[in-house]
């Protein structure tokens, strides 16, 4: 009994003194061991979750990391823009692959590497190297294969060493985009040495290791990795595929709150983020503190989309009764503050448009028409119908919504707004349960002809309003793999015509990028994956 | 030494047949989180092969990768199979195993959770003994007015507020942004409780830094849970300061802070030890919104992500995790409440 009294004193007693032990002190000015300057801090609301950009599953930010981390054949050149640039869709140019002959035929690719291209083990990049990476794309389940066939490159057999240094890429057809397929963040070329060695009978593309580890020859490799928290990268000095980066080191870490995220930039503890909501960027600009590079997203475009497989809306007059009934420059102004580029009101009764997409549509609002439409369609009393967003979209989505139920009940629909949560929404997009509702969506390959096939046929969940018409596939195809230039320009051409006569979605706005760095920062680039290019920046 | 023979037996004995009655409830807890996950709309398999140009194949696959092809009762006794062995499934969102995710995350939640307990406690235990002890006084109307508006701020507002004036206006604390400045390496990892393991390896900067970023985060949290404690602690001294053997105390002369402390609050801490059992089960699971505000490597704000994305296996993890923890805290606060009161090791 003694005894146990006593322990109970020292239980308590120690207890005490633990609390007193755990008193925070305040740190004093920490000595920090690494160069601030030629570190550069990114901070991101998403999280990259592989190191593999091909795994089914993986994140657009890990697309981006890729793009620092691994090195492709080719890649699009850049443009400037006032005091930063873009990716330049229509300049494709060699990354570990120094020069690109084309047959006259247009089905042979000869790709000859740099000389002195190495990869970060410092062993050099050898043509077997770039076969493996290219037969992994193909024959691994991954995200590179169905990108891949868009280029027509199906099979490990259309890959041959054709020297040392030097790969041949054989087509069945001239295909306009088995070029650009080979710069898309998904083909990333592996030190297959060493990845082999990781492969097992089950895993024969070293998938799995992938994911945590790399066997790359890009511009940083990564130091240290935790997924959905935080990657530092260090500068790879063995890196020729372009000109030398300026950060010896790259933080990119994950801040889920914007507002922290706004804070850290502003107080100079960050030094880029390019995921702010409008309302922090107008309040950051408003204080002038930092520097905002604003850039429209020209490979992106924000629309309403309807399901044309199921009434009302398979009904071609009651799309085009809605594309009269909205108020779009409101629309515009009241979701993204007008931070962006129209897609709507162009004028093309004097000339007919570019072969180009996405671009500002002739459709603008004229209440009276749309009514006349309405009951053309034989409902002139109106319908009811369900507006349904993501909820990771509600601060743009939200007042949209509101302005669309109120314009539609002018001309008596009814719209029930429903906010779904993300899963539920893709997944009833997927299924083709949405009537109406609206997305954004981002092509990589900038050419008309990509955007339609890839939104605009086949029944897949890009095909956002579930459109099936003979005439668009008859041109996508056709525009596939025409050689005449003049034929292409006129197929595109009648797509965009088919387009703005079937209303199957209505193109709303391309929304701006707005990249907000340190005053100090330089050289930012827009790039169409639209992440953070860590090889372009640079201190002042 | 005959004293501890007939001791040991029956603690263990006691230990036992709790973890024993708890099993039911886990499995219960198992069937339960299974089910819902699948009934909730959202097919992970959807969400995750959404890359562009992944169409119906792509998604067929993950879906058979996952074993979401399965009849559900299939899928469950999978689940079974694996939980045996250990193997709490992988997760989508970070493309690791749910095992090492937690086995990562959750010393960052409970490091949080303990400093913003101790940190309460620190403040309630003295505030609820002299609020009793002059109970009825304008210090004691300071206090409940103190504690119900501590109550009244939520902790997503208090954060933002404290991160607002402490760290974006005054500059005092550092950036609200994970464990430790991330311009600093890591202490190697031991416990995975950063202030243990940097004292450990002696790197005071590292400790002080990590010590720094606990500081709001867990005043944050410490803040909503002071009323319950405060309250209770002041309840509790007050039963126990009429009791006969404070007025023996008082009439024999003893010092004041004698009868406060020995006499009065260790005989009150019965209940307030419960209440924390309650409060520390609680804080654990529901400091997401805190976790999230100062991008806290936790396991809250994990499972929030992976519900968002409809990622079953990290959410059923998490919720067997925070029931095993439940289950765990609730002995260790039975076998404190028999140290404090040998009484009830009797019972």
């Amino acid at each position: 009994m003694v005894r146990n009294i006593f322990s109970r004193r020292a239980f308590l007693s120690s207890a005490l003194s633990a609390g007193a032990a755990l008193t925070l002190p305040y740190p004093q000015g920490s000595a920090l061991a690494q160069s601030r300057r030629e570190t550069l801090r990114h901070v991101t609301g998403g999280a990259i979750n592989t190191l593999d950009p091909t795994m089914l599953g993986s994140t657009r930010e890990s697309f981006g990391l890729s793009m620092n981390v691994y090195d492709r054949l080719m890649t699009f050149g850049s443009r400037p823009i006032g005091a930063f640039a873009t990716f330049d869709p229509a300049h494709l140019q060699g990354e570990l692959a120094e020069s690109c002959e084309i047959s006259a035929d247009q089905r042979r690719l000869t790709l000859h590497l740099r000389d002195n291209a190495v990869w970060h083990d410092g062993t050099p990049v050898m043509a077997e190297d770039i076969k493996w990476s290219l037969d992994r794309c193909v024959s691994a389940n991954s995200l590179a294969r169905p990108q891949f066939s868009s280029g027509s490159l199906t099979t490990p057999d259309q890959f041959r060493i054709a020297g040392e240094r030097t790969i041949e890429i054989s087509l069945p057809k001239p295909d306009r985009l088995a070029m650009a397929n080979l710069a898309m963040p998904y083909a990333i070329m592996v030190n297959s040495r060493l990845a082999r060695q990781h492969a097992t009978s089950d895993d024969p593309w070293a998938q799995q290791w992938l994911q945590h580890n790399t066997a790359a020859g890009g511009a940083f490799r990564v130091e240290n990795f935790r997924p959905g928290v935080n990657v530092t990268l260090t500068r790879h000095n063995g890196w020729h595929s372009g000109a030398p980066p300026f950060f010896q080191r790259i933080i990119s870490q994950t801040v889920p709150e914007a507002t922290t995220r706004a804070g850290l930039i502003e107080r100079e503890d960050a030094d880029i983020v390019i995921d702010l909501e409008a309302y922090d960027i107008m309040a950051l600009s408003r204080r002038g503190k930092v520097h905002i590079d604003s850039v429209v997203e020209s490979n992106c475009f924000t629309h309403l989309a309807f399901n044309t497989q199921s009434a009302p809306f398979d009904n071609v007059l009651v799309r085009r009764a809605i594309a009269l009934a909205l108020p779009y420059q409101d629309l515009f102004a009241a979701s993204i503050f007008g931070r962006g580029k129209p897609l709507y009101g162009a004028d093309w009764s004097e000339r007919s448009p570019a072969p180009d997409f996405p671009q500002p549509l002739p459709f603008s609002q004229n209440v009276q028409k749309a009514r006349e439409m309405l009951m053309k369609a034989g409902h002139p009393d109106g319908f009811h119908t369900t507006f349904s967003y993501a909820t990771s979209q509600t601060t743009t989505a939200e007042p949209m919504a509101a302005l669309i139920q109120e314009a539609l009940g002018h001309i008596g629909i009814t719209v029930r707004i429903d906010k779904l949560p993300d899963a539920q929404f893709n997944t009833m997009q997927a299924r083709r349960q949405l009537d109406f509702y609206t997305d954004t969506a981002a092509g990589w390959i900038e050419h008309a002809y990509y955007f339609f096939y890839l939104y605009f046929t086949r029944d897949q969940r890009w095909n956002f309003s579930n459109w099936n018409s003979p005439q668009m596939v008859e041109l996508v195809e056709k525009a596939r793999f025409e050689t005449d230039e003049a034929a292409y320009v006129a197929e595109c051409q009648g797509m965009l015509d088919l387009l703005v006569d079937q209303v199957p979605l209505i193109l709303l706005w391309q929304p701006n990028m707005d990249a907000v760095t340190v005053p100090d920062l330089t050289g930012f680039t827009y790039q169409y994956y639209r992440q953070v290019d860590f090889r372009t920046l640079a201190r002042s | 030494m005959s004293a501890e023979k007939h001791l040991l037996p029956p603690l263990v004995r006691r230990i036992g047949l709790r973890l024993g009655a708890a099993l039911p409830a886990l499995f219960c807890v198992i069937l339960f989180t299974f089910i819902m996950m699948r009934v909730l709309p959202g097919d992970p398999a959807v969400y995750f092969a959404s890359g562009p140009n992944a169409g119906q194949a792509e998604i067929q696959e993950l879906r058979h990768k996952m074993g979401l092809d399965a009849p559900m009762p299939v899928q469950f006794l999978h689940y079974l199979e694996n939980l045996v062995t250990g193997d709490l499934g992988r997760s989508l969102t970070t493309g690791q195993s749910v095992a090492r995710d937690m086995q990562e995350r959750l010393p960052a939640s409970l490091e949080l959770t303990l400093t913003a307990l101790a940190l309460s406690l620190l403040i309630s235990l003295p505030l609820g003994l002299t609020a009793a002890w002059w109970s009825g006084s304008k210090y004691d109307q300071f206090v409940r007015a103190f504690c119900s508006a501590c109550f009244c701020i939520p902790p997503f507002v208090s954060g933002i507020l404290l991160v607002y004036v402490c760290y974006y206006w005054l500059g005092l604390a550092p950036d609200p942004t994970g464990r430790i400045n991330i311009f600093l390496p890591q202490p190697p990892r031991l416990t995975g409780l950063l202030l243990i393991d940097s004292a450990l390896a002696g790197d005071w900067t590292a400790w002080h830094e990590a010590a720094g970023q606990l500081v709001l985060p867990a005043t944050t949290m410490a803040l909503f849970v002071i009323a319950p404690l405060t309250r209770m602690t002041r309840a509790a001294v007050i039963s126990v300061l009429g009791a006969d053997y404070i007025r023996t105390a008082r009439a024999m002369g003893l010092p004041t802070w004698r009868i406060m402390i020995v006499y009065t609050l260790r005989n009150a801490l019965m209940p307030v030890l419960t209440t924390v059992g309650i409060v520390f089960s609680t804080m654990m699971g529901a400091n997401v919104l805190v976790e999230k505000i100062f991008s806290w490597p936790g396991v809250a704000s994990y499972a929030l992500d992976a519900l968002v994305s409809s990622d079953y296996a990290p959410v059923q993890g998490f919720i067997l995790l925070m029931a095993c923890l439940f289950i765990l805290v609730n002995l260790v606060i039975d076998l404190l409440l028999g140290v404090l009161d040998p009484r009830v090791s009797v019972e």
